[in-house]
């Protein structure tokens, strides 16, 4: 009897467990991942409609504050039942793995995706145009939010405008942020330099005087740096920006790569690199030596904050210096809230959208110090101030009130192909492997041709 | 079951001449609704269905009601063959439905959410296995009936209790609830269905009179029954591997972007990958624009020639670099895993004490999971607090310290200097496929007879002797083997690349590899068509290496046979 027992035990096994799979299901299109809460899944009253949401959270932290909030959520929105799914974090590929999830079918109703991607999303038809839900929507006004996020969320492809009135609208920003220096104190003041904070006070906060601060602290020894950025497009567009440049020209439909004010906040930063070697070679991860207490300012978003926390020398942030043409040159990052473009639940989904973007729900998640509201309103700010440490918020909103150039994608061609050709050259500039006379020689035969695909 | 000692069909009941015109009637329906779904993609039926996947319904149900028809004509005729068929065609047609029924049900994408339950129920089923034990303990009370009698009926009682608590645990009630809920619609009911019919074709044609009535062989039903062991494994290969193959060499000639059906575009996507120019240089510095037309194509490189030079352009520069790259690293990491580990499986394969340690020390890395590896030297690295800069810092101040040797600090920035960025990945792949090449040549040296050495060394050979004219040569299979399996291995770098660079591009467009390129393509840059036909090429070059080791082998192993 026993061998035949045996089978059958673990035929039944098989079984039960095949069928216990069906028990985590959820109705279609929206079809479960990874449950969020470790609690057991309940089955939504028959009359609910279950939506699934997913965004990138940055840490556990974060995760823990977007269940919570999907919780209370879930009690305010009558009929719907709401699924959160943290989606990974960058390192994870949250983008490879939602654009597979969008190709298959089985992405989320409602979803996350930075503003680089909007342009790619919505041409290709993966997000709903909520247009005409927001305007049966009585209250809604999409001036509540920054206007440069905006600008890009309600573009539309068709007729080439933006606004209220556009005839589009793609989603609504979770937040916005903006670069900012994060300052070692403590090296600083050992290295006799002036405090950047009484400097940006003093309206003295230049490239001039962040340039002398980083030698005065590189000089402390071989192994400190005076500055460190990471290697991607946005700190090193800041300098282009700063020097009166940018990436693009002013309608986004071609390079600037190559235009002096471009190529002189380009110079400038090479000589950080090459000429004054102040700075953690470009390429290095420079977040760990920060930590070590071996970089005096380490450029970095809001998103770095509660890392920083951790660190045990005084710090606190200032905002960035000024360039030749009397603007920080920072950038409004953001990324936005979307909706599936193969969801069933298109209304149930637009409310979800409106409540995650709330004053209320915004503060929650920007309390964890790593974000900023994306609602325009002295409330927003002066809530977020009040996140501390570090005690200088005032200069993520100073980077905000100082013009910043908006992230944001390419309508007129490819991001991505862009991206692709302009990092590997301007890192090849400031590893001192080519030369900003060359690179301006070149760049922008090659970066047109991101405008053609 | 043994049928060639009966007579074959001459003894058949009406119930069983019954079954065979069922048999063959059911046939012959089978084979018109198999036409009907052929027709189906063409006729406006299932709207927005892309092309590719109608021709493969069309084809698959075409074929399946061409062999269908045919079966139905051999049953009537008491034929084989047209058990065979049917056995085929109704068992693939019931593993569709079963997986029509756990994807419309939900099955698939609930497994995700199975890892949570089933930690909370995995301790009941040490109950049932408890139970089971007991049960077995009766086998040891033979000789007390009443004794093993009961310890079988407690045990049986435990299993009982432990399986329904594990499925109630389990959700069980619920899945069944949600099963039922998903399949209650036409296309889940019409799985089911399907799946009973199918059932009991198939069960109706197993049957051995129905065998019998077919003049089965039991050369036939060993067959049949070595096929149906293989269907497992032989229809996941075609669905996961052979089936992705050939639709990837499908969406090669066109322009998919994975989200909207994709259109022809032919060979446009091989002709920009190998669209290149090569143009005389004026002066070595000339610009790329003065040379090419710069609307096609962008500079790959550039050789200097005295006061000129040639400049190799090319439309999709990206892939030139990479394959450069590629063939670089290839170049490298082969000769630096291979030599190493055959010198390591040499010393490993002597007897001295602590060698069976070393062995399982030096495989490690190959079993290490490659995000942590690269994680650990993304730390190494570091050119300002990593390990290997601050041991080099060492090492020059001890020299310059105690023999004024007047050494500077190289300070090398290991993966963001376009000069060391490969290396870097080079290292960490050798180091890590080291230890792999290492068993395999330890495999291969524990094959070499041992009578072999001491003929050597009565003739007088010493151990360089012994290792060149004994030892290599007859390693040539193992070494051939390793050698090609090491190449094709560094032709697909990724991981290391992907995790240990940032960006994984790396300075320059230093570490860019095909497969890294390859990816990029496909899962950021939304061309899969593209990213499919780099995919081809890659492997049309890794087949191409591999033919020419296959033939250098060949032509070199002269101890085989």
């Amino acid at each position: 009897m026993n061998r035949k027992l045996w089978m059958l035990a673990n035929v039944f096994v098989l079984a039960a467990l095949v069928l216990a799979a069906c028990g985590g299901g959820t109705p279609a299109p929206a079809q479960p991942q990874q449950p969020a809460q470790p609690e057991q899944p309940q089955q939504p009253a028959a009359e609910e409609i279950t939506i699934r949401w997913r965004t990138r959270p940055d840490n556990q932290e974060e995760i823990n504050v977007y269940s919570t909030i999907s919780k209370e959520l879930d009690a305010q929105l009558d009929g719907i039942k709401l699924v959160y799914e943290p989606g990974g974090t960058e390192g994870a590929n949250y983008q490879d793995q939602l654009r597979t999830e969008v190709a298959a079918g089985t992405a989320p109703d409602v979803f996350w995706i930075p503003g680089t991607d909007i342009a790619d999303f919505a041409t290709r038809g993966l997000i709903l145009n909520i247009a005409d839900l927001a305007a049966r929507t009585e209250g809604f006004d999409v001036n509540a939010f920054y206007p440069g996020p905006m600008y890009h969320l309600t573009y539309n492809p068709a007729n080439g405008q933006s606004g209220a009135n556009s005839g589009a609208l793609w989603g609504l920003p979770r937040d916005v942020s903006t670069f900012a220096l994060y300052l070692n104190l403590d090296l600083i003041e050992e290295a006799g330099a002036p405090d950047p904070r009484e400097l940006a006070k003093q309206g003295k906060w230049d490239w001039e005087a962040f340039l002398d601060v980083a030698k005065k602290t590189r000089a402390l020894g071989s192994d400190i740096y005076g500055y460190g950025a990471s290697a991607w497009w946005g700190p090193y567009g800041v300098w282009l920006n700063a020097a009166g440049g940018g990436f693009f020209n002013a309608d986004r439909t071609a390079c600037a790569l190559n235009t002096p004010e471009s190529l002189k906040g380009l110079e400038f930063q090479r000589a950080l690199y090459q000429e004054h070697d102040v700075a953690v070679p470009y390429g290095e991860d420079p977040e760990p030596p920060f930590r070590a207490g071996k970089v005096a300012m380490f450029q970095n978003g809001r998103w770095a904050t509660p890392g920083i926390r951790t660190v045990t020398f005084n710090w606190d942030v200032v905002e960035l210096p000024k360039g030749p043409n009397g603007h920080m040159g920072n950038w409004l990052f953001w990324g936005a809230y979307v909706i599936n473009a193969k969801t069933q639940h298109p209304e149930q989904a637009w409310k979800l959208l409106q409540a995650l973007t709330t004053a209320e729900t915004q503060g929650k998640v920007a309390a964890l110090g790593a974000n900023i509201p994306s609602r325009v309103g002295q409330e927003a700010f002066d809530a977020f101030l009040t996140f501390t440490p570090p005690a200088n918020n005032q200069a993520f909103l100073n980077g905000l009130a100082d013009n910043p150039a908006t992230e944001g994608p390419l309508w007129a061609g490819s991001w991505p192909e862009y991206d692709k050709i302009m990092g590997p050259a301007i890192q090849a500039v400031l590893t001192g492997s080519k030369t900003v006379e060359e690179f301006g020689a070149t760049i922008c035969d090659e970066a047109n041709k991101a405008f053609n695909k | 079951m043994t049928h060639a000692s009966h007579p074959a069909g001459e003894l058949l009941t009406p119930h069983t001449l019954l079954v065979l015109r069922l048999l063959a009637a059911w046939r012959a329906l089978f084979s018109l609704l198999a036409l009907l779904g052929a027709l189906a993609p063409w006729t406006g039926l299932l709207p927005g269905l892309p092309v590719w996947q109608g021709l493969l319904i069309s084809v698959a149900l075409g074929l399946a009601a061409v062999f269908s028809l045919l079966a139905s004509r051999d049953i009537l005729l008491r034929r084989h063959r047209g058990r065979m068929l049917s056995l085929v065609l109704d068992y693939l047609s019931l593993v569709a439905c079963f997986i029509a029924v756990l994807q419309i049900g939900g099955v698939f994408l609930g497994i995700d959410a199975l890892g949570e339950v089933f930690g909370r129920s995995i301790w009941f089923l040490f109950v049932v296995l408890a139970g089971y034990l007991l049960g077995a303990a009766g086998d040891y009370f033979l000789h007390d009936p009443r004794t093993e009698a009961l310890l079988r009926q407690i045990g049986k009682w435990v299993m009982l209790f432990g399986a329904l608590a594990f499925l109630v645990v389990a959700n069980l009630p619920q899945g069944l609830l949600a099963l039922a809920r998903n399949l209650a619609n036409p296309a889940g009911l019409g799985a089911v269905a399907g799946m009973v019919v199918f059932g009991l074709a198939l069960w109706a044609m197993w049957r051995s009179p129905t065998a019998l009535a077919l003049n089965a062989r039991t050369g036939h039903e060993q067959m049949l029954s070595g096929w149906l062991f293989l269907s497992p494994n032989l229809l996941g290969f075609l669905i996961f591997f052979a089936g992705p193959l050939l639709l990837s060499f499908y969406f090669s000639f066109t322009d998919s972007d994975a989200f909207n059906p994709p259109n022809w575009v032919g060979l446009a996507n091989y002709a920009r990958i190998l669209n290149v120019t090569i143009k005389p240089l004026a002066s070595p510095d000339q610009l790329a624009r003065e040379v090419l037309d710069i609307s096609v194509y962008d500079e790959v490189g550039r050789l200097k020639i005295g006061n000129g030079g040639l400049l190799f352009g090319a439309e999709d520069r990206f892939f030139w670099l990479a394959l450069r790259n590629t063939l670089m690293y290839a170049l490298a990491v082969v000769p630096l895993s291979v030599i190493p580990a055959l010198v390591l499986a040499n010393i490993l394969n002597s007897k001295l004490p602590g060698m069976k340690f070393f062995r399982a020390v030096y495989f490690i890395p190959s079993i290490a999971a490659i995000v942590g590896i690269a994680l650990v030297w993304q730390w190494l690295y570091n050119a300002t607090v990593g390990y290997i800069n601050y041991f080099i810092t060492l090492a020059v101040e001890f020299l310059n310290n105690t023999f004024q040797a007047g050494l500077t600090d190289p300070k090398i920035r290991w993966v963001s200097d376009e000069r060391t960025a490969l290396l870097s990945i080079i290292i960490i792949a050798a180091w890590q496929t080291m230890g792999f090449n290492t068993v395999l040549f330890l495999a291969g040296l524990q094959n070499i007879p041992g009578e072999l050495y001491e003929a050597a060394t009565v003739d007088g050979a010493g151990a360089w002797d012994k290792f060149w004219r004994i030892t290599l040569p007859l390693l040539a299979p193992s070494t051939f083997y390793v050698v090609s399996t090491t190449t094709i291995q560094a032709m697909q770098v990724f991981e290391q690349v992907f995790i240990l660079m940032n960006p994984p591009e790396g300075p320059n467009n230093s570490t860019i590899t095909l497969v890294l390129y390859l990816y990029r393509s496909g899962f950021q840059n939304f061309k899969q068509g593209y990213a499919s036909a780099l995919a081809w090429v890659l492997f049309i070059v890794i087949f191409g290496l591999t033919l020419i080791q296959f033939r250098q082998q060949r032509r070199s192993s002269i101890y085989e046979n």
